[in-house]
């Protein structure tokens, strides 16, 4: 690994993860400060959800629980939004890592230093860990005060851990496929309508699957499948088996990117 | 140990061709031209041996190294200045060189200021402020910044005023003397004439001469004008006279040969005037293009 590029990418991407940084914190907040409010209506609530149609609300990952306890509350909008939005960041930064030298033609700067391929993709690979783990930080901080904000009951930290855990190995798992993605698509599209469509397509084809038994299948087709957040499951805990297997397909994942990248032509 | 040294070197870009079979040999410490037209093949050749491209077939070693396994160990000891420069628009001049000095243990911080004085380059302004040329003095700067042994130079004065291009020109001269081998690619032929011991005329992706610049400039094609005394009576020229023109008494005539030959072919005629002139580089490699 160089540290000269490694520094270098961390410092060009600070601005981007700054602004992404108070989305999610903003969005986190927001969720978590209407909790109180949702709670005091909760007979209300629960009448509305009756009157829905199941399907729906299992579509949505609501039941009963995400009226009555912040966790509960949280853990819905958790999977719908937070997750989705923080591995939107993290892959559009996957996607651009390698090819935004090549769109805006530095990588011929870049490739002409006495640096191998493998150091640049490490360096860079390892400047994209630092900035996934920094965002999925800072929100999960953000949560924890919000949490602390805004319920007055005690939270059962080992459901929040084991949820976000859980979120962690699939924003690192999108954040793969991004990298990969930008092998094979060329570095003047915007990445953003791939990002965007892939991880809101994982979501819906999981929330397909879990609205009747008739789709259940498509379910297999998304991560949010193998790493879900119904916590209201008694027996809700971390998934060694799939976090392992999806954590060695993205590893997978990023030897294909790299023997990809070793062989390509820079145009810029 | 040879600085460059190509064998077979060949790149496709899908179906069509980039270069084929190029075959260089630069001995180190020379300064060696590559001439060829727009679109002749000397990017794809440079970029090659630079590893942004992966060659289709064919070897090439700089500086006794492989390019496709060591490419890291030849870049330490390579300036490169492209032809066209793009850097990080976000950074500062200054920010740009250090950054590109941190990658080399050779560096010293110094020499920035030195040289951004040498070419009157503010250092404080955002690459995205700088004008073409000024982007070039920085690519320039960052080229020599580690004293490497070898630079390669692609289209090295395009964007640089009349003032820098000399002033490139003398550090140029100066990296050389103190021993950096330099691979100069161009199309401007005075440029090549100025700098350069031996060139590779590059056409069509392919090699077509590799000459001594100062061998070329003699022993090729010479003008010959003439006025004679009393007109000769056969109007038979020597050997290897091609594009006579008559005007009464006067002739003017292409040469190519040895130049004995045509001094034996004077010697008989009767004349009142004769004049011999070298041509300009550009008429050589004209020559070269059109076959």
């Amino acid at each position: 690994m160089n540290k000269n590029l490694f520094l270098k990418e961390l410092q060009r991407n600070k601005k981007n993860l700054m602004i992404w940084s108070g989305i999610v914190i903003g969005l986190t907040l927001m969720v978590l400060a209407i909790f109180p409010s949702m709670a005091d209506m909760g007979e209300d609530m629960a009448q509305l959800m009756a009157k829905m149609p199941a399907e729906l609300s299992k579509a949505m990952g609501m039941d009963e629980n995400t009226w009555s306890s912040i966790l509960g509350f949280y853990s819905t909008y958790y999977g719908i939004y937070i997750i989705v939005l923080v591995s939107i960041y993290t892959t559009s930064t996957g996607a651009t890592i390698l090819s935004k030298e090549e769109k805006d033609r530095t990588s011929e700067f870049l490739m002409t230093k006495p640096i191998s391929r493998l150091a640049i993709f490490k360096s860079k690979m390892a400047s994209l860990l630092i900035l996934s783990l920094l965002i999925y930080g800072i929100q999960t901080i953000s949560a924890i005060i919000g949490m602390s904000l805004f319920s007055s009951e005690s939270v059962d930290w080992s459901i929040f851990t084991v949820m976000h855990a859980s979120g962690l190995v699939l924003v690192l798992f999108f954040t793969t496929i991004g990298v990969l993605i930008s092998m094979f698509v060329k570095p003047k599209k915007n990445f953003m309508g791939i990002v965007v469509g892939l991880t809101f397509g994982s979501y819906f084809i999981n929330a397909i699957a879990k609205s009747t038994e008739s789709t259940e299948w498509v379910g297999y087709f998304s991560p949010f499948h193998y790493l879900d957040f119904t916590i209201s499951d008694p027996d809700y805990s971390f998934n060694f088996l799939s976090a392992i297997v999806m954590l060695a397909i993205g590893a997978g994942l990023l030897f294909f990117a790299y023997k990809t990248y070793l062989k390509k032509d820079i145009d810029g | 140990m040879l600085a460059i040294e190509t064998n077979q070197l060949t790149k496709f870009y899908g179906e069509s061709l980039g270069i084929k079979d190029v075959n260089l040999a630069v001995n180190q410490g020379e300064v060696f031209g590559f001439i060829g037209p727009n679109g002749a093949g000397k990017s794809t050749a440079i970029r090659s041996l630079m590893g942004l491209l992966i060659p289709s077939s064919g070897t090439a070693k700089i500086l006794g190294h492989d390019i496709l396994t060591e490419g890291d160990k030849i870049r330490a000891k390579i300036g490169y200045l492209p032809s066209e420069v793009n850097y990080y628009d976000e950074m500062s001049s200054r920010e740009l060189l250090e950054y590109s000095a941190r990658f080399y243990d050779t560096s010293n911080l110094e020499d920035i200021d030195r040289l951004a004085e040498l070419f009157e380059l503010d250092l404080k302004k955002k690459i995205t402020d700088l004008s073409f040329g000024n982007k070039k003095k920085c690519a320039i700067i960052q080229s020599v910044l580690h004293k490497p042994e070898l630079l390669i130079l692609d289209e090295p004065t395009s964007g640089l005023d009349p003032l820098m291009q000399n002033r490139f020109f003398e550090l140029l001269e100066a990296e050389n003397k103190k021993g950096t081998t330099i691979f100069f690619s161009s199309h401007i032929l005075s440029e090549i004439q100025r700098m350069c011991n031996r060139a590779a005329v590059i056409r069509n992706g392919e090699i077509t001469a590799i000459e001594n610049i100062q061998d070329l400039l003699e022993k090729q094609m010479k003008k010959v004008r003439l006025v004679f005394d009393k007109m000769p009576n056969d109007q038979v020229l020597p050997e290897g006279a091609q594009h006579e023109r008559w005007n009464k008494n006067k002739l003017q005539f292409e040469y190519v040969g040895p130049v004995d030959r045509l001094v034996g072919w004077l010697s008989n005629q009767s004349l009142h005037d004769v004049v011999l002139e070298e041509p300009d580089l550009e008429s050589i490699f004209m020559n070269y293009y059109e076959r």
